[in-house]
């Protein structure tokens, strides 16, 4: 059941982010929207087994207290009291169905917005940003489940593959910002500064040789896979249903595995040195980790204009801003690593593991 | 597997496309060549996205050329672009559901090559209204909620758990 849920959770949170990238690349290579397609079927399906997965276990620990068998904390994390003790919910999936709960309530709110605004494809709206922040809720809430049974191998599997998906996502958000005048792309912060404190995250919550290479090597399936999916769904999806695709297309990489930092694992292996290094020297952790989070983010940074080159023909980037990504490493950096750190401590918090406590 | 999904569940989402209407059309020189320009709502809205065709007089086959756009909700990147046949009405030039982020005065404009040699010229200024719905300060005070929501339980679990005093092991 431990397992079950868990797994649902993150099989939601999966279709969901395979969802977004396809959307993203079908409104890109296809066009036309109409609620009743099927990369939104799968962005509200993935929000809907998370969210239900989550309900069912949420049931299942207030069953069990009322019937004087609680469940332990490695199940979902602290037990949470709801309406007096009507419920208890474990946090995870309490986080989890949250998020899920207002993806569908927002869903509503975005079919509204698209009534009064009509179907204009664009990322940074008040409804989608919404639809993004409650996905990227219950990805957080899928996080801490695996996080609660961290000393269990599935577990440790699960925290390597849900971080990837954090990363991937979570940036999306950040277009939220983008019609504000910005010198900077927000979005390429957005990359650097979720890529590296989520990095850090794994890495602490696996907390052991070769973790943070494991979450790196499942992102970069992850992004190769999506780079493969995205287009080949759009494209057949198009033929499907008898649909152009569009006039004029350029040969970019596909929009959201496009970016997805693709050097992290070199990143992967600094932070590995570093605790290494920690741990063999008995060195202040909380130093260490402000390191490895600001190193993370200088590696992303500077990867990031080189992944462009390489991966887009139609991105003009110049010196000018390369510099600026490289310049906004640090800070970025310093608060990934500072809150990363803490972060590890609260998730950990959720349930003791014998060999910590 | 999955291609005969898309398959089956694909057929029923293609009804769902509507047609590219056109509600008022305006008329534009460049050069030798008269465009129709074509669009779908009428007056148009800030924010609010519509479809726009362009057709020049003799239809588009043999020519070729860009879509000129300017006004204050354009971005450098879409000031000039190809001109592209419009995915759901394949015989003319157009943009589809396409907004304008601010209300103002728009220029469209062409510069086409075809059998009569280059021509170049715009719409005269296109009104946009100010947008439809809420303000919009609203309207992202309302999309902002699950964020706040997201930073008043982490700011509670940092109260209760106090993370920097806690012992960190790597």
């Amino acid at each position: 059941m431990a397992r079950s849920g868990a797994w649902a959770v993150w099989a939601g949170s999966a279709i969901s982010t395979l969802g977004i990238s396809w959307d993203v690349q079908w409104h890109k290579m296809v066009g036309p929207d109409t609620f009743f397609t099927l990369p939104h079927l799968a962005l509200y399906s993935g929000s809907a087994i998370a969210g239900i997965a989550s309900l069912v276990m949420v049931l299942t620990a207030t069953v069990a207290h009322r019937t004087g068998r609680p469940v332990a904390r490695t199940i979902g994390g602290t037990p949470v009291r709801l309406f007096g003790g009507a419920v208890t919910a474990p946090l995870g999936y309490l986080i989890s169905g949250l998020g899920a709960a207002s993806f569908l309530l927002y869903g509503l709110l975005d079919l509204w917005w698209h009534s009064i605004y009509g179907f204009d494809a664009v990322l940074n709206t008040p409804s989608h940003v919404a639809l993004f922040l409650s996905i990227s809720i219950t990805m957080i809430g899928g996080l801490i489940v695996f996080a609660a049974a961290r000393d269990q191998l599935w577990a440790q599997a699960g925290i390597a593959v849900t971080i990837p998906i954090l990363i991937t996502f979570m940036p999306i958000t950040t277009n939220a910002f983008s019609t504000l005048s910005l010198p900077l792309d927000p979005v390429i912060v957005g990359i650097i500064f979720f890529s590296s404190m989520l990095l850090i995250v794994g890495a602490g919550l696996l907390r052991r040789p070769g973790g943070a290479i494991a979450v790196a090597a499942a992102l970069g399936i992850l992004q190769a896979f999506l780079w493969w999916f995205s287009p080949w769904a759009a494209v057949t999806y198009a033929a499907s249903i008898g649909l152009p695709l569009r006039d004029g297309l350029v040969p970019a990489p596909p929009e959201v595995p496009g970016a997805v930092p693709m050097f992290l694992v070199i990143a992967a292996l600094a932070v590995e040195a570093l605790f290494w290094r920690a741990r063999m020297r008995q060195l202040d952790a909380w130093r260490v980790v402000l390191v490895a989070g600001t190193l993370t983010a200088l590696v992303v940074a500077a990867t990031l204009p080189l992944q462009m080159t390489l991966t887009d023909p139609t991105a003009g980037i110049g010196l000018t801003d390369v510099a600026l990504i490289v310049a906004l490493g640090t800070p970025f950096g310093l608060l990934a690593g500072f809150l990363g750190a803490r972060l590890i401590t609260m998730l950990r918090a959720t349930a003791q593991t014998t060999k910590e406590s | 597997m999955v291609t005969a999904a898309l398959c089956v569940v694909g057929a029923a989402p293609a009804m769902a496309y509507a047609p590219v209407s056109v509600v008022h059309t305006e008329r534009a020189q460049a050069g030798p060549y008269a465009v129709t320009v074509g669009f779908s709502t009428w007056p148009i809205r800030a924010l609010k996205s519509l479809d726009f065709t362009f057709m020049p007089d003799g239809g588009i086959a043999g020519t070729s050329g860009q879509l000129l756009l300017d006004g204050p909700g354009v971005k450098s990147d879409m000031r000039v672009t190809p001109l592209v046949r419009h995915p759901r009405k394949r015989d003319r030039w157009g943009l589809d559901t396409k907004s304008f982020s601010a209300p103002g005065i728009y220029f469209i404009g062409f510069a086409i090559d075809g059998p009569l040699g280059h021509g170049e010229g715009s719409l005269p200024g296109v009104v946009v209204q100010s947008q439809p719905g809420p303000p919009m300060a609203l309207s992202w005070t309302v999309g902002s909620l699950p964020f706040i929501g997201l930073v008043v339980f982490l700011a509670v679990a940092w109260r209760r758990i106090h993370p920097g005093r806690q012992p960190l092991t790597l």
